[in-house]
């Protein structure tokens, strides 16, 4: 039952939503990996893997409180400056797209295919604003890319979600709800521009440590 | 009050865990050693932050041990408790001792 624990994996995203949340230091998850075998070799690979989720779960949530309170106000600082930053750059898709539009206007058959474009690209463009916002709270925040950036998320949830019901009170017409699913892909952007800076810094970090070992 | 910290609940227990562990403390242990003696289930996230913030109050010193296969390849990192630590922990165990003195805890919470 030992080898088997041992040549069994634990569950990979439970380690990758670990190591977005950890410090660069290694030996968290390497605890857990050997209580994950520890565990399989006592109960089995299903209670094994069970556990391994919970204690993922407690320990993120563990880690999120922890990096709040031990810098609150770097924290802070990084959200607001995200929160500032998105709402200066909000009108930078939309002037930079009818520029583009305007330019090569010429090149479209008609004005209806122009309409079009912009209709298309307008999003695409707002989310990478939204992702673009993500990376710099991340790259303020240092090492508590994650935290900063599920912080500004989750105000922009609250916001979003204070808008519509608002409206949905003043005008008691549900018919604007069926947008409401795209309104959370601009703090969805943001958080994942928070993941590809925190997986770069840990990419940066694991090379860094291969170096030092040559 | 600079210098005359008490420790958190918490880190008191983890403090107490490094005591009772001596050079066999690292999260692992550590872990297991508060769950087994306060049948409270903690998770690896707490014990780690925890012991980071009485890193940097100067209360613990960390050392790296050697990677295992059953860690995938990750090393250890080993925990002990520093003399400014010591302090801290018998300030908090007074002040505990001193708070509790008189006491009928088990006939006042009935």
């Amino acid at each position: 039952m030992t080898t088997k624990a041992h040549s069994v994996q634990p569950p990979r995203i439970a380690t990758w939503l670990v190591n977005l949340f950890a410090t660069e230091d290694e030996s968290m998850v390497g605890d857990l990996h050997e209580e994950f075998a520890q565990v399989g070799s006592r109960s089995g690979i299903g209670v094994a893997r069970n556990w391994y989720w919970r204690q993922s779960l407690k320990t993120i949530a563990d880690l999120v409180g922890g990096g709040f309170r031990s810098a609150p106000w770097s924290t802070l600082g990084a959200t607001t400056t995200g929160f500032l930053l998105l709402r200066a750059a909000h009108w930078l898709p939309d002037k930079l797209l009818n520029v583009v539009t305007e330019r090569y206007l010429m090149y479209w058959s008609n004005h209806f295919q122009a309409y079009l474009w912009l209709l298309n690209a307008l999003f695409p463009a707002f989310l990478l604003t939204s992702l673009f916002t993500g990376c710099v709270v991340a790259l303020i925040a240092k090492k508590r890319e994650m935290i900063a950036t599920m912080a500004l998320g989750i105000v922009l949830c609250a916001m979003i979600l204070f808008g519509y019901l608002s409206a949905l009170a003043q005008t008691g017409d549900f018919n604007f709800l069926w947008n409401m699913p795209w309104a959370f892909s601009d703090p969805i952007a943001i958080i994942l521009g928070g993941m590809v800076v925190r997986q770069f810094r840990l990419h940066a970090a694991n090379l860094s440590v291969a170096k030092n070992e040559e | 009050m600079a210098g005359r910290d008490f420790l958190g609940e918490f880190e008191h227990l983890v403090v107490l865990a490094l005591l009772r562990l001596e050079d066999r403390a690292y999260g692992v242990t550590v872990r297991q050693e508060i769950e087994f003696r306060t049948k409270r289930e903690v998770s690896i996230g707490a014990v780690y932050a925890t012991l980071d913030r009485l890193e940097r109050k100067g209360y613990v010193k960390s050392r790296c041990g050697d990677p295992t296969p059953e860690r995938g390849g990750r090393s250890k990192r080993f925990f002990r408790i520093t003399a400014k630590g010591a302090m801290a922990v018998n300030r908090t165990q007074q002040a505990l001792h001193n708070m509790s003195a008189g006491l009928e805890l088990a006939r006042s919470s009935s």
